[in-house]
């Protein structure tokens, strides 16, 4: 029986995954069919739909009439309305992290999507690598025994965050923390299937004096479990760093240790050209963002459930949030729930 | 030397190869043990600590005993007129770390506490970096520590009363590194300290501790005996700044490496048992941080880790073990209870 093809609309393209999720949809899931993009930049928006051969609609309700699903790689002040638009339209949304800036857009979004029946996906990347999900199995058979501590770093290469807009607070909401608290936090939810109780952040200094965001900050959160977790999601890697950057989580269990370093597989580059050229670390590892895709078009196709839902994203904004309003007070800050 | 355990050893295997210092005799709680740890090595045993201070030819109090006892010991050997080097941490509380202090201004003599990190080919190289600018304005850094419960564990290691467990006797090398890296006070703590593992013991296994400097910058360490047995003791440490980020790992420089049936093991010179004929130019810390310390005497100079450098990071334990139970980020500098 041949499958529904699901029609796709990208909604924004500040975030540098749409380029990614663009060639997904049209190259590598084969359920997914590429409709077009939605920008509100319009010169952005026309190139990315030149790179990837679909058309550019300036006009967002054109682009929704047209598609069964959209993603939102937009600039996160934009995730919301974005979101809402999409929802009331019926469209089936997947969408980048944050889930929003404020914990009110959040649960409008999920009013929103409530109301009209359709799926919300949150780009919760890590979820559909496979490493990440090979240790999630592992934790399950009890080969640590009862999960005690977890230790995340998801750092970045300060120079890979190349969009200007990362580092305007208005069309971000935040700098590191808001960036990466996400992941880390909800891969440890995942694992542990227990919520963040509270929340203590540290926020430091920043490596350049321009940013108008945080570039440093580490986060110890406690689960109602009782588990430790403790987050790094620092812009601080040099712009010599082999890489982009990574992803790498401690789960300490009672039995044993596990030690997740989810890009770790790589091939090491070195040029020849003094002194521009310096060792270079390709990835060879698993495709998540594709995998992530799929799994999407999977849900709307057999009406399941997604593996990152819009509470995750919600959870995980909670988290953001109270990181941040325990730097300003200076204290532990436990989530009202 | 005061205390034949397993530090003493170690400390004992050092003083042998240096040229300036001679080991006169050993005194420990237990007289067998003191008689064959003598014997073996064609040294006196002493009958008691008063022995000792009242021996003419003792000029340093070399301190291997319970943490607990530290303190008290070093004070009896100064104000009988002996310099003291003394294992870390130098006290288990800030009061008995000022008497030290007082203790070492009124007799005149010499103190150092063996910090011995600061002795580790790859630990100094990477502060000699910091120092020459390598990484510009210093803004955050990571460290990490951890194996299993060392197996020679004796009773007093658990008790946290005798030790204070991993937060003073496995963490403090990261945090005064860090100290001496960053040159700036700690203002202020957050930790969380636990029995993970090793619940029959009233001494901690886990930490993590974040850090704040009076720079802004902030820092993150992990401690851990909470891990199997298999585990190798591993160190890594990071430090990030505007002009790049250093990472050294213990695990990763094997330049040696043994297979056998049963057998797969790295070496580095830095950790193979000292054969002096072969390496003229000793690695091993133990050996570095004695001979400064028998230096600083021979030339008459300030140790690097003497009693004032040394309560600077035993401040940011004691400011870790109470926001452990506080639940609550601690301000430096801490009042001496």
């Amino acid at each position: 029986m041949p499958q529904k093809t699901v029609r796709v609309g990208i909604l924004g393209v500040a975030h540098q995954h749409s380029e990614d999720y663009a060639k997904s949809v049209a190259e590598k899931v084969p359920n997914a069919k590429l409709i077009g993009v939605y920008e509100r930049n319009e010169s952005d928006g026309r190139q990315f739909a030149k790179r990837h051969g679909v058309a550019y609609q300036k006009n967002l309700g054109e682009l929704l009439s047209q598609v069964d699903a959209v993603i939102i790689a937009s600039e996160n002040a934009f995730h919301h309305s974005l979101a809402v638009s999409a929802a009331k339209a019926g469209k089936h949304v997947l969408c980048e992290k944050p889930i929003a800036l404020t914990l009110e857009q959040a649960k409008e979004m999920k009013r929103e999507a409530g109301r009209s029946g359709v799926k919300f996906q949150m780009c919760y990347t890590m979820r559909y690598h496979t490493v990440v999900s090979v240790v999630k199995e592992l934790i399950e058979d009890d080969s640590i025994g009862d999960i005690l501590a977890f230790v995340g770093v998801n750092k970045l290469n300060a120079d890979a965050i190349s969009r200007r807009w990362f580092w305007d607070k208005r069309l971000s909401g935040g700098g590191a923390a808001m960036d990466h608290t996400v992941h880390l936090a909800d891969v440890m939810r995942w694992y542990t299937g227990s919520e963040v109780r509270d929340v203590y952040c540290e926020i430091g200094k920043n490596l350049r004096p321009r940013s108008g965001v945080e570039q440093t900050f580490l986060t110890t959160v406690t689960f109602e479990s009782g588990v430790l977790g403790h987050i790094d999601g620092s812009w601080v890697y040099p712009a010599g760093y082999p890489t982009w950057g990574d992803f790498s989580v401690e789960v300490l269990g009672s039995k044993g240790v596990l030690f997740l370093d989810a890009f770790k597989q790589n091939i090491y580059f070195t040029g020849a050209n003094r002194p521009d050229d310096k060792l270079i670390w390709r990835n060879y590892g698993c495709d998540a963002n594709t995998e992530m895709i799929r799994s999407f078009i999977d849900s709307i196709v057999h009406d399941k459930e997604p593996l990152a839902s819009i509470d995750d994203g919600i959870r995980g904004l909670e988290i953001t949030l109270a990181s941040y309003e325990s730097h300003a007070k200076g204290r532990v800050v436990r989530l009202a729930r | 030397m005061v205390g034949y355990g397993y530090m003493g050893g170690m400390h004992y295997d050092a003083l042998k190869l240096i040229d300036e210092a001679r080991v006169v005799g050993v005194w420990g709680r237990d007289p067998s043990s003191t008689k064959e740890f003598a014997s073996k090595r064609g040294i006196k045993a002493y009958a008691s600590l008063e022995e000792v201070l009242k021996d003419k030819e003792v000029q340093i109090v070399d301190v291997c005993t319970p943490s607990h006892t530290h303190a008290d010991f070093s004070i009896r050997a100064l104000d009988a007129g002996k310099h003291v080097f003394v294992e870390k941490p130098m006290a288990l509380s800030l009061r008995e770390a000022d008497d030290m202090i007082d203790a070492v201004d009124r007799s005149g003599r010499k103190l150092m506490v063996a910090h011995v990190l600061r002795f580790f080919s790859d630990y100094m190289r990477m502060k000699e970096m910091v120092d020459a600018g390598a990484i510009g304005d210093i803004t955050m850094g990571r460290a990490f520590r951890g194996g299993q419960l060392p197996p020679w564990t004796l009773s007093w290691f658990k008790d946290m009363k005798k030790s204070g467990g991993v937060v003073l006797d496995l963490s403090i090398h990261d945090i005064d590194f860090l100290i001496w890296s960053f040159n700036q006070p700690v203002t202020r703590v957050f930790a969380k300290v636990e029995r993970l593992t090793h619940r029959d013991m009233t001494a901690h296994d886990y930490t993590l501790i974040n850090m704040r400097f009076a720079g802004g910058g902030i820092a993150f360490v992990e401690g851990s005996f909470a891990l199997p047995r298999q585990f190798p003791f591993t160190m890594k440490m990071e430090l990030d700044g505007a002009k790049g980020m250093l990472q050294l790992d213990n695990q990763t420089p094997t330049p040696a490496k043994l297979f056998t049936a049963d057998t797969s093991k790295g070496f580095a010179p830095e950790t193979l048992h000292w054969k002096p004929t072969l390496h003229p130019l000793p690695l091993d810390p133990f050996y570095r941080e004695i001979k400064h310390f028998v230096d600083c005497i021979v030339q008459d100079k300030r140790p690097l880790t003497d009693a004032q450098e040394s309560r600077k990071c035993l401040e940011v334990c004691i400011a870790a073990l109470r926001s452990a139970k506080e639940g609550a980020p601690v301000k430096l500098p801490l009042e001496a209870r």
